[in-house]
């Protein structure tokens, strides 16, 4: 009963941006979530709590200024119950990633760099962000594979 | 003991095996920093994954426009495619990506294609146009992937290389490392060893001085600078009758009183101080009342190359000479002894033959002197006799004859006792001792006095009385002496008094008259012989009445004193009391 309520709640809350705008959804989140299914388009994951994270990346040179959501907030949004993410992109790129990454490190979704949107012609509309220059075990070649731009979808196992 | 040489050699050789240990592993770490930082640079590379990738989209593309000429794509799938490859297109042209394709020489080739790709306008096109546009993507990718594959395992062979090289010479500098380790280690257990056998050594040295301590016959204690003793060997704990597990840790003077006596402590500060110094036959007591043992102590200061670092102390029992000491001393004390003894003797011997000499010579003038008188008297009597004749009757002839033959038996006393002095001083006399009454013999004394002199009065008085032991002649004589003497000085008849009494020191006869009193410078030499008073000139006598009657009081364990006293006389004969008649 509990479960089938909380459901209820989940999309009826979510059900409100899909049905008020005509956005296209960016991202598919699945899995051990509440509802199963939740698609969410750019203007409501800007409603969630704004982050920005100042980091080098490995294709890029420099240090660029990223804004986005923290992947455990939205992980929080959904409910999400389980161990591992699997993140596609609509490049068909898939890769697993721990959730104990988003616990133990501030790992952004950034939908902006340096103040300017990240489009789907560059690496947008999503990117996956480790805070690669705070924490030097991040610089490592098993975390550089889980920086997904593109990102599409999240599978919660 | 060692060459100079060799010391310097394993003083040196650590050293340098530490220098060396040191570089080597400096270095080997600074060449494995270096392998560490380039392999987390050179592996975050991976072209040949972006140059697949790029070659895929490229193909999705062309697939999709494919799809679109047949009608069986719509135009957002083919967006989402064309965005895909214009993402991996801009990817490349960013900077590591970018310059790596340079490195290649695609960089012309790429700015070719990204001009193309810039012109791609789908809602323009006809997919056939689209198509032809897209077709020199793929081959480009895919020669790009090619060079890109032999770039670099170019640059992977060149980095495992490089690497082996790194690790050969790490290698090698870590062998160095355990060359000099071994040297370490080898000098280490050599330095170990020697310190074992130095400490051996030390060991076996220490236990043979300990043995040789515990061994002397001697006494030896030690003190630390503070005066703590640290060291007491058996002899030692003989000698003070103090066990080591008493003394040791303690301060000398709380071990036993010996160390507490002055001329001790002031021994072993001195010692403290770097003045040796001795002390000889220093009585011990060991315990309170028991005979002392005599010690000689020896205190010397001990030093390290620091200083003073405390005191050392031999004692020996020295009672063995003591005694011999003292021994020397009583036999060379009994023989000055002796010796005084034989001079006084020969004094005497010498004065008594001045003082028989002084007799014969004096006689005369003695005779002349004492005798005229009785002679006179005898003379005159005698006179008298022949003058009365007939006329004399039997009463005053006897009483003439009397007095003249009083006069001669005082004439014939005078020269007993000046006899019986010449004899007594020529130590020819010697006295008996036995139980005498002095009661009786003082009554026969007094009234042989009254029958001399009919005008004395003479008192006996008796307080308390036990027999005497004394010679009876000579108690007899020196009474007789006493009460002459006390007789003739008595002024003008005055009475004289005779006294018997008894204390602890024994019998008591006091005579006392009234008479002048002697002068003081009288009174000292009253006993000497030959010696007549200033008052005593005018009276007969011949100066040894005193001298004999003390002489002969002495002779019997008693003594003869005048008393001290004004107004009267006393003269004081004392006798020992006989056994068994305590009052």
């Amino acid at each position: 009963m509990r479960s089938r309520a909380a459901i209820f709640l989940v999309t009826s809350l979510l059900a409100a941006p899909l049905e008020a705008g005509d956005a296209p959804p960016v991202l598919r989140v699945t899995g051990t979530i509440a509802g199963g299914v939740v698609e969410f388009d750019l203007e409501t994951l800007r409603d969630l709590p704004q982050t920005t994270l100042e980091t080098s990346t490995v294709v890029t040179d420099g240090r660029h200024r990223f804004t986005g959501f923290l992947m455990r907030d939205l992980l929080h949004k959904v409910e999400a119950r389980g161990d591992t993410v699997t993140a596609t992109a609509l490049n068909d790129y898939v890769v697993e990633i721990p959730v104990s990454d988003f616990r133990d490190y501030d790992v952004i979704v950034a939908y902006a760099m340096d103040g300017k949107q990240l489009e789907r012609a560059d690496k947008g509309p999503l990117w996956i962000v480790y805070p690669r220059d705070d924490h030097s075990e991040l610089q490592d070649i098993r975390f550089d594979y889980r920086w997904v731009w593109h990102l599409s979808g999240l599978d919660i196992r | 003991m060692k060459r100079p040489g060799g010391s310097v050699l394993w003083l040196a050789l650590p050293i340098v095996a530490v220098v060396v240990f040191t570089l080597l592993l400096t270095v080997s770490l600074q060449r494995m920093i270096r392998i560490e930082a380039d392999m987390r640079v050179e592996a975050e590379q991976n072209m040949l994954w972006v140059m697949h990738e790029s070659e895929a989209a490229a193909r999705r593309l062309r697939e999709a426009a494919l799809l679109a000429e047949l009608d069986r794509a719509q135009e957002a799938d083919i967006a989402l495619r064309l965005d895909i490859l214009r993402s991996r297109v801009a990817l490349l042209n960013e900077g590591p990506q970018r310059r790596f394709v340079e490195r290649i020489g695609l960089g012309e080739d790429l700015d070719q294609l990204t001009t193309r790709l810039e012109t791609v306008a789908p809602q323009q096109m006809t997919p056939a146009q689209l198509q032809a546009s897209l077709a020199l993507f793929p081959p480009f990718f895919a020669r790009a992937a090619n060079k890109t594959m032999i770039a670099e395992w170019d640059e992977l062979g060149e980095r495992l290389e490089s690497y082996r090289g790194q690790l050969q010479k790490t290698i090698v500098a870590l062998i160095g490392v355990m060359a000099a380790g071994a040297v370490l280690t080898a000098a280490l257990v050599l330095a170990l060893r020697n310190s074992r056998q130095h400490n051996r050594m030390l060991r076996r040295a220490r236990d043979f001085s300990g043995l040789l301590i515990a061994s002397s016959g001697e006494g030896i204690a030690a003190v630390d600078a503070t005066g703590q003793c640290t060291l007491w060997n058996d002899a030692m704990a003989d000698l003070v009758g103090q066990p080591a597990q008493q003394a040791v840790g303690r301060s000398l003077s709380d071990v036993a009183g010996f160390f507490a006596i002055a001329a001790v402590r002031d021994r072993l500060a001195d010692a403290l101080a770097g003045e040796p110094g001795q002390l000889l036959l220093r009585p011990l007591f060991r315990d309170a009342g028991e005979v002392p043992i005599h010690v000689d102590l020896r205190a010397f200061p001990m030093r390290d190359e620091t200083g003073i670092v405390g005191a050392i102390l031999f004692m020996q029992d020295a009672s063995d000479r003591h005694a011999a000491e003292r021994r020397d001393a009583e036999l060379r004390e009994r023989l000055e002894q002796l010796v005084v003894e034989r001079t006084r003797e020969l004094d005497d011997a010498l004065r008594r033959e001045r003082s028989a000499a002084d007799l014969y010579r004096n006689f005369a003038a003695m005779i002349s002197h004492q005798f005229r008188t009785p002679l006179a008297i005898a003379d005159s009597a005698l006179q008298r006799l022949i003058r009365r004749g007939n006329r004399a009757d039997a009463n005053e002839m006897a009483e003439r004859a009397t007095r003249a033959r009083s006069a001669i038996a005082g004439l014939t006393r005078l020269v007993e006792s000046t006899l019986d002095a010449a004899r007594i001083e020529a130590g020819e006399v010697g006295a008996r001792r036995e139980r005498c009454d002095l009661v009786p013999i003082l009554a026969d004394v007094c009234e042989q006095q009254r029958a001399a002199t009919p005008d004395a009065r003479i008192r006996v008085i008796v307080r308390e009385y036990a027999p005497a032991l004394c010679d009876p002649a000579y108690a007899e004589q020196v009474l007789k002496n006493l009460v002459s003497n006390a007789v003739t000085y008595a002024p003008g008849g005055s009475e004289v008094s005779v006294t018997l009494d008894l204390d602890c020191q024994g019998l008591h006869c006091e005579v006392t008259n009234g008479g002048a009193p002697i002068p003081l410078s009288d009174r000292a030499r009253l006993f000497e012989r030959n010696f007549r008073g200033a008052n005593s000139t005018a009276a007969p006598g011949t100066g040894v009445g005193l001298f004999i009657a003390r002489t002969l009081a002495r002779m019997q364990g008693g003594d003869l004193v005048l008393l001290p006293g004004d107004g009267e006389t006393v003269f004081r004969l004392t006798l020992p009391q006989a056994e068994g008649t305590a009052p």
